[in-house]
């Protein structure tokens, strides 16, 4: 009676199932919404001030990053207590923020982009290849970087949207394809490249933060706001919410599926670009490591802020979440091994803990 | 010794604090054909998956097989051991594999040392069950490539395939509903060879006509009651039946009769073919006119609603509106809605709302385009929007940041209807609107509906519940399998149901 299948919120379906569970019980009994649940009052619930719930219920992951904090305070007062420890927390992992918002982008419309990592890669090699062997004027080196990674973008999009293939299998190709193609660009070397003014894009002090991460904060604020206020981010979140609601609205489903793998692209491009420029030179073999912690981070962030959905706010916090912890261990003397561990680790809990949130939240 | 092949006392389900059964009891002889028949929401498919095992059934229900008592709530395996197999509506087959694939999937027979399937048995197998249904299909035929009937002839082969004949149950779960007309009687024909052997058939079915023609006795559900059990179809009529199913019509007072043909028509829609093959339909709705359309489930009556707001594209067909016209086998939902189409879709779960979203940004949702800019959309009208239709169409939530998952059925669909009247269309178009709402809710909602008729909007309402239909609508459609239609301007739902069930017989409508 009705046409092709549809999807469910973005979260919903790359969490867990227990969606598809309710919707097999409403097809056919015809009264699963009959029985509403009982509302549950407990003293906890009487009591609790109003800010005090806002706190447990969505920010409990600061609460938790406070107190790992404090943990790691007490233990080593002087190196972690130090400002450039702060400075290190926060700033450090400028790369990993792009790329965090480059997944996010994706998956706020119910896809999978697995493929970010790499294309990263593919501009943190196309830089240095054409600017330091080539003689290319750097600036018109990331032009090209970035031109070719949206074109990555939207050969991830042709197959997956116009081709309907599973977006998993598409960027997980796609993915492994441009390591290799980097590889090849880059002859399997280290290529380095140094420029004084390059490399201020990154480090450049302000306000006593390299620049790059007030791009950061900066970057995830803008996603904010269009998700929020803007006619495109409020139909990005139903496309990932529901892609047949969204469709009956009037919506252009697959004009703004392509659209998020561009950009997603795009921003990924971007974090090659600050990677090149803040360590001057990229190994094209190592882009696959950092696509784990960008996943991480923004399966952490639907715990906190907007609990339940995918959110640029929230994303931020899970990065410096995380990256605190692997500092803090590595600080104690944890070889590297622990990020890996950490990361790993994170990703399951924090897909967990995602589940169990948005099963609890009952209001947006 | 009790001479009943299955035997099933006291059926209750309860979900929630509502009864869908209650204490049902129907009862199959062996070698008989029984027909189990009610309308939408009746309870006759939860009938179905308590014996499959699907939903446990509330303490005090008794089956037997054969005399046998059958442990409960039903385990598949046990049951499918004692003869009971099912074939679904959608027959189950899978069609880039074979027939003798589909016909032995869940009891492939192995090889003894590689354990891998034995295809030379499994394709005697298939043989096996073909012949003796004498269906004339070679099992290495792929399925995707049968027509309809040899389709249900697999899916019933497949039913077969482990019962030794003249045992058992077949449960046909409404299997014939795809089978064109003229194939029927092909159809019923297996059907009698196989209870010939002594298997007895249980069918679940909407056709009135096919169990006067195939039944023998024929049990009738109304919200979960029995009304007719096992009553004798020789001394039926379809009329019998349906007056049965329907039971007292309900509440069929409040149908405003007002003459509106001097009104403006805010839509028309002309050459709508529903189905390549069928004749193609017309229809005109005016401003402030509530018009229903109706028909047995295939009869094309239900997809009407999506190709008249570009949600699926049609073989032909053109809408006009003051708007301007939008072909319909070429536009889509933007046209539409640009014409002033609105669409409320039946499955509001899957094709009608966001429910991990909030009440507020669900109603926002069409809107957002229109009353915000490129690069700012205002909170304020979104809050307003959402507090007025909660207020109107009193939706019981707590706030508008109320997520939809939270509601019940009731106030999801009051939640859906107030979303697309934010947009104030010319013409709403709504599928099944009262689906599985609790009464109260469907009263608001039908209230709804007429005031926003009113107002001056034209409604095209397409829905299976006569009852709903005679209350408000001005005037019904009653669309039949070659895609004739017959108007009524009726306050009966009596004569929607012998209009629905008696496609044959023209009735006599009133002016258009």
């Amino acid at each position: 009676m009705n046409p092709e299948p549809s999807s469910d919120s973005a979260a919903v379906r790359l969490s867990s199932d227990e969606d598809v569970t309710g919707r097999i019980i409403s097809d056919s009994g015809e009264h699963a919404e009959a029985s509403e649940p009982p509302t549950r009052v407990t003293l906890r619930s009487q009591y609790e001030p109003k800010w005090l719930h806002t706190l447990t219920s969505k920010y409990a992951l600061v609460l938790v990053w406070a107190a790992m904090a404090l943990v790691y305070y007490i233990l080593m007062p002087h190196s972690f207590g130090s400002i450039g420890a702060v400075r290190a927390i926060f700033g450090g992992q400028p790369v990993l923020v792009f790329l965090a918002m480059s997944a996010l982008i994706t998956l706020l419309v119910a896809e999978f982009d697995l493929s970010v990592a790499s294309i990263m890669g593919l501009a943190a090699t196309i830089v240095p290849v054409l600017a330091g062997l080539h003689g290319v004027n750097v600036w018109v080196a990331c032009l090209i970087a970035l031109v070719a990674c949206m074109g990555a973008g939207a050969i991830n999009a042709f197959f997956v949207v116009y081709l309907d293939v599973s977006s998993f299998v598409v960027t997980l190709g796609t993915g492994t394809l441009l390591i290799g193609l980097s590889q090849w660009i880059s002859a399997s070397n280290v290529v380095s490249f140094q420029d004084d003014l390059f490399s201020k894009i990154a480090l450049q002090p302000f306000l006593g933060m390299p620049v790059s991460f007030w791009y950061g904060i900066g970057l995830a604020l803008f996603i904010a706001y269009v998700l929020a206020y803007t006619p495109l981010g409020r139909h990005m979140l139903f496309v990932g919410a529901n892609r047949e609601v969204a469709r009956l609205a009037g919506i252009r489903v697959n004009g703004i599926r392509t659209g998020a793998y561009i950009v997603s692209s795009l921003l990924a491009g971007f974090s090659g670009i600050i990677l090149v420029s803040a360590l001057g030179g990229f190994d094209s073999t190592s882009s696959g490591q950092f696509l784990l912690p960008a996943l991480a981070a923004v399966f952490l962030g639907t715990t906190v802020v907007q609990p339940g959905q995918f959110n640029p706010i929230g994303t931020m916090i899970a990065i410096w979440f995380l990256w605190t912890g692997i500092f803090g261990l590595q600080l104690l003397g944890f070889a590297g091994w622990v990020q890996n561990v950490f990361y790993g680790a994170g990703l399951v809990v924090a897909v967990a803990l995602a589940k169990v949130v948005r099963s609890r939240s009952k209001t947006a | 010794m009790t001479s009943y092949r299955l035997e099933a006392r006291h059926v209750s389900k309860t979900f929630g604090s509502t009864r869908v059964l209650d204490d049902v009891e129907f009862l199959v002889a062996p070698g008989e054909i029984h027909a189990l028949i009610g309308q939408n929401g009746s309870g006759k498919s939860t009938v179905v998956k308590i014996l499959t095992g699907y939903h446990t059934p509330d303490a005090g229900m008794s089956l037997t097989l054969d005399g046998q008592l059958v442990e409960l709530p039903v385990q598949w395996d046990a049951i499918t051991a004692a003869g009971v197999s099912v074939v679904h509506q959608d027959l189950g087959l899978l069609d880039h594999m074979s027939v003798a694939e589909n016909i032995g999937v869940g009891g492939f027979v192995r090889s003894k040392v590689l354990r891998r399937i034995d295809w030379k048995k499994q394709h005697a197998i298939a043989q096996a069950v073909l012949d003796r249904l004498q269906v004339q299909v070679d099992p290495a035929t792929p399925v995707g490539a049968l027509n309809a009937t040899n389709r249900a002839e697999v899916g019933i082969a497949r039913a077969l395939r482990d019962q030794r004949p003249g045992e058992g149950v077949i449960i046909l779960d409404e299997a014939t509903r795809a089978l064109p007309r003229e194939e029927l009687v092909r159809f019923h024909g297996l059907l009698k060879r196989v209870v010939a052997e002594g298997t007895s058939v249980l069918m679940v079915t909407h056709n009135l006509d096919e169990v006067l023609a195939l039944a023998d006795r024929v049990t009738i559900l109304r919200d979960g009651r029995v009304v007719g059990s096992a009553l004798e179809t020789s001394g039926l009529t379809e009329q019998d039946m349906a007056k049965l199913m329907l039971g007292k019509t309900v509440g069929s007072l409040s149908r405003r009769q007002k003459d509106l043909s001097d009104r403006p028509v805010v839509a028309s829609v002309s050459g709508l073919v529903t189905e390549p093959g069928r004749a193609p339909l017309s229809l005109e709705i005016r401003s402030g006119e509530i018009v229903g359309v109706t028909g047995l489930p295939g009869t094309g009556f239900e997809t009407v609603p999506y190709l008249v707001s570009g949600a699926r594209k049609a073989p032909a067909g053109s809408l006009r509106t003051e708007a301007g016209q939008v072909d319909l086998a070429k536009g889509d939902v933007v046209d539409c809605l640009r014409a002033g189409i609105a669409l409320v879709p039946e499955r509001r779960d899957r094709d009608g709302l966001a429910f991990e979203m909030s009440i507020r940004d669900n109603i926002a949702l069409p809107n957002i385009r229109k009353r915000g800019s490129r690069w700012f959309v205002g909170r304020a009208w979104q809050a307003v929007e959402a507090d007025k239709a909660i207020e109107l169409l009193s939706i019981k939530t707590r706030s508008a940041d109320t997520l939809i998952k939270e509601l019940s059925g009731g106030n999801q669909q009051k939640v859906l209807f107030a979303k697309w009247l934010s947009v104030s269309p010319r013409v709403l178009v709504l599928h099944e609107p009262t689906q599985a709402v609790d009464v109260g809710a469907r009263q608001d909602i039908l209230t709804s509906i007429q005031a926003v008729a009113d107002s001056g909007v034209g409604v095209l309402l397409a829905s299976g519940e006569p009852g709903d239909l005679v209350e408000i609508c001005d005037r019904i459609l009653v669309l039949s399998r070659d895609g004739s239609v017959v108007q009524l301007r009726t306050d009966s739902a009596d004569d929607v149901l012998e209009a629905v069930y008696n496609e044959a017989v023209p009735t006599a409508g009133g002016p258009a």
